[in-house]
């Protein structure tokens, strides 16, 4: 056991760092942390920092030297994740592109799509989003129905997709689709890479419970792709969507580094507030608590590096980061919900009446949608029984 | 950065696993549970004559000189059979207290018999007061006549207190309530004549005593680490044996989990395996989860003693009071699986939960390590 980093490693953590606070944005490091809430600004502030992150060449790290990237390790994007944390850096706009699209199309795309879409998914100048779920396909993603027909080398897509994060602010979208209805519904679907500025698609933005409009309804009315735009086979979809899927363990890395530090902004929290003249901190209920916290926190801290030393022996991650996932969004959830009640009688103040900080009152609500996207927990933990202890399958329909 | 065990650790594992396999793994317990006092002898032997009472014994005393890292997997193993002896009193208590603070006769007189299978230690530190795990609660008096200690109290939930060789036994040589005037002795008990109790408790797999002390004369050579400055020594014992029964603890939700998972498949209730209902399911990836978690935790902790690491103290008692606390829900969700087989006597779910209720409040309440780590960390 070796809780270390080597040279080269720390070479890179000194890198990042250095390169974070010449870059973020004005303040930023003190806490000052604004996003605009308008969304044509905010578009235009993301961009600019996917811009930035780009062109200092913190954008698809993990991603090959020939295409762009770092080549880093797997180890070298635990860092990256736990740096962007510890900053707490702005939202990385092209996410879906550079954390999933881009290593989907390096490992199963054709050259000319390699060509066309990888520098401009590094480079930030086309955003993507991903489109996968519909208003009756969620859990069960092989229930999608909106239709592709081919006609010559076009095809004519209509349907819907719904929760679609960031579709408004995208260029590209990676798309399931169904383009077969005969068979068994896993098999028949294919996957698109389609342009997002076109008249056949529209894009309605809804309000999300902590009042974003971070993600949107998107409507396809004789929407236009091209042969080239298949990726991977025809009615092969199932298989592409799955290989997309497996490159969310920057995901799961993401979220258990933000707990890390939102556990320590919940120890703040605690000796900020006080109750009866007395700091909440020193209140015997609230430190059992909070060092209870603290061992959960850790803990999925600790799992989280187990099952990275397993894909490092192994070369490939297991079904684990489901485990990963399932614990750090519960955990969360219930962390942010003890810091609601910690507020007292002001909970409920938020955006500019906030008592303390308004991100609490909005991570709070946010942490509800940790434990839906992504795969809900229910089907994280049918993942786990299934995958990983072999209890029997679910009987779906 | 590798956060897992070794090969030659993973290797301990199977040799264990194995060798508790051949000697009828929850039948040891079950027989001992019944009167077969043997088959724990039987047991200490073999894993000698395996040399794994020597694992980290320095090797200048034929030992080969692991750390407590080394000790997870078997510890572990221990778990899962719920095995009765007092090993983790032995190896993660007695070991590093005599290779830190033990006087170089005491070295050469305990650890050398301790490898070769052949001493059993034990500790006797609770007292019966409301004070526990504060100095305050140790009473039991060590008074200096010429070259003996006069030992004069009486101590509680002393495990395998018959069958132990040597107990550690932290006495008042000084002071009333602080923790200074605390000193450790080590007490043979062939050479002394003990009053020993059997207590019943309900984990029938490890026998509780307790132990008074009339006039019972120590020689002063006995004496573990300087006198009256005993406190923080025994808080460094209890680091190492708290990490290791965290480790125990980790084996027996280890089992827990598999043997609900087992149950699971091949219960059948309305024409289908229990396991297929998500209620079932669900509630064993609970227990995974927490079994998971516990395991990475007791990782750290044994990882943090074995490194004598600035954080140990938090380490330790984040993974005690997490683990006590997943052990008993994981005992008691894995008789809930098991529905009316599980609450029989005949089927082993109850060991697990027995010994992990023995465990919650031994050496320290969760309540207790929770505010430790608080305390640790400054708040
Ligand atoms: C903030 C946010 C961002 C998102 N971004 C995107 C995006 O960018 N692209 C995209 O494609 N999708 C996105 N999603 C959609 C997300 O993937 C789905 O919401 C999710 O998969 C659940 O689907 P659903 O909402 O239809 O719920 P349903 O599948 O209808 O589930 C409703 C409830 O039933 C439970 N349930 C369903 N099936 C089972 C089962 N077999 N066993 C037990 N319980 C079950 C669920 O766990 C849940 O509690 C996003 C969602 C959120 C909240």
């Amino acid at each position: 056991m070796d809780f270390s980093y080597t040279e080269t490693e720390l070479a890179f953590q000194t890198e990042l760092r250095t390169w974070l606070e010449e870059n973020l944005p004005e303040g930023w490091i003190d806490g000052n942390r604004y996003i605009p809430e308008d969304n044509q600004q905010k578009g235009e502030f993301l961009r600019e920092w996917q811009r930035k992150l780009s062109e200092g060449g913190w954008a698809g790290i993990s991603w090959p030297k020939q295409y762009g990237g770092r080549g880093a390790s797997l180890i070298e994007e635990v860092i990256y994740e736990q740096e962007m944390a510890r900053v707490k850096a702005p939202p990385v706009l092209n996410i879906i592109g550079t954390a999933m699209v881009g290593p989907t199309i390096l490992q199963i795309g054709t050259e000319q799509q390699k060509e066309r879409y990888i520098p401009k998914i590094l480079n930030g100048e086309e955003i993507w989003s991903q489109g996968y779920s519909e208003p009756n396909a969620g859990s069960d993603l092989a229930a999608v129905q909106t239709k592709a027909v081919k006609k010559g080398d076009k095809w004519s897509i209509n349907g819907q997709k719904i929760w679609t994060s960031y579709a408004h602010l995208s260029d590209r979208c990676f798309l399931l689709v169904r383009t077969d209805n005969t068979g068994k519904k896993h098999e028949g679907m294919t996957a698109f890479l389609i342009d997002m500025h076109q008249e056949g698609v529209e894009t309605r933005t809804i309000r999300s419970i902590n009042d974003r409009r971070d993600f949107n309804e998107v409507f396809f009315n004789d929407a236009v792709a091209y042969d080239a735009d298949v990726v991977g086979e025809v009615n092969n979809g199932w298989k592409v969507s799955l290989t997309l899927l497996s490159h969310e363990r920057v995901g799961v890395a993401r979220q258990t580094f933000r707990l890390q530090k939102q556990f320590d902004e919940l120890v703040d929290l605690a000796k900020t507030l006080t109750s009866n003249g007395n700091s909440l901190i020193e209140d015997p209920i609230v430190r059992q608590e909070l060092a209870s916290f603290r061992a959960k926190t850790k803990a999925l801290l600790f799992s989280y590096y187990r099952h990275l030393t397993t894909a490092i022996r192994t070369g490939r991650p297991g079904p684990e980061g489901s485990m990963d996932k399932l614990a750090s969004s519960e955990l969360g959830q219930k962390m942010l919900a003890y810091a609601m009640s910690l507020h007292g009688s002001s909970n409920t103040l938020w955006k500019d009446d906030a008592l303390v900080d308004p991100s609490w009152q909005h991570d709070y609500l946010r942490s509800f949608a940790y434990t839906i996207e992504g795969g809900t927990s229910e089907i994280q933990k049918n993942i786990v029984a299934e995958r990983i202890l072999g209890l029997p399958k679910d009987i779906k329909y | 950065m590798d956060f897992a065990l070794n090969e030659e650790q993973i290797m301990f594992q199977e040799t264990t696993r194995q060798f508790l396999e051949s000697k009828g793994d929850l039948a040891i317990s079950r027989s001992y549970m019944e009167g077969n006092e043997q088959v724990s002898e039987e047991l200490w032997d073999g894993l000698g004559k395996l040399g794994f009472m020597g694992i980290n014994v320095p090797e200048s005393y034929g030992g080969i000189s692991l750390g407590a890292l080394s000790l997870v997997p078997i510890f572990e193993e221990m778990g899962r059979a719920v095995v009765p002896g007092p090993y983790p009193e032995t190896l993660a208590f007695a070991v590093p207290l005599l290779e830190t603070y033990g006087s170089e006769a005491q070295k050469n007189a305990y650890l050398p018999q301790i490898s070769q299978g052949k001493r059993k230690f034990t500790l006797a530190m609770e007292e019966s007061g409301d004070k526990n795990s504060s100095p305050a609660n140790i009473q039991t008096r060590a008074e200096r006549r010429g070259e003996e200690y006069l030992v004069q109290g009486s101590k509680i939930l002393v495990p395998h207190a018959d069958i132990a060789d040597t107990l550690i036994v932290p006495v008042r040589t000084g002071g009333s309530h602080s923790e200074y005037g605390i000193s450790l002795l080590l007490i043979d008990t062939d050479q002394v004549s003990l009053e020993l109790k059997t207590t019943q408790s309900m984990d029938e797999t490890r026998k509780m005593f307790s132990v008074t002390f009339q006039e019972v004369k120590v020689p002063k050579t006995q004496l573990l680490g300087p006198e009256n400055a005993g406190w923080p020594i025994l808080q460094f014992g209890l680091y190492h044996l708290n990490a290791a029964l965290c480790s125990t603890m980790v084996g027996g939700m280890d089992r827990t989990v598999d043997m609900a998972t087992e149950y699971a498949k091949t219960r059948e209730q309305f024409g289908q395996p229990i396991g297929r209902f998500q209620a079932v399911k669900h509630k064993i990836v609970d227990m995974k989860l927490a079994l998971e978690n516990a395991r990475s935790l007791s990782y750290y902790a044994a990882w943090a003693v074995e490194n004598n690491s600035e954080d140990m103290a938090e380490a330790v008692s984040m993974a005690r009071s997490y683990t006590s606390e997943a052990y008993i829900d994981s005992a008691g969700s894995n008789i809930q699986i098991h529905g009316g087989m599980g609450f029989t006597w005949e089927y082993n779910c109850h060991l697990f939960l027995k010994r992990a209720r023995f465990l919650e409040n031994y050496l320290g309440s969760p309540r207790y390590h929770r505010e430790t780590v608080a305390s640790e960390l400054g708040w």
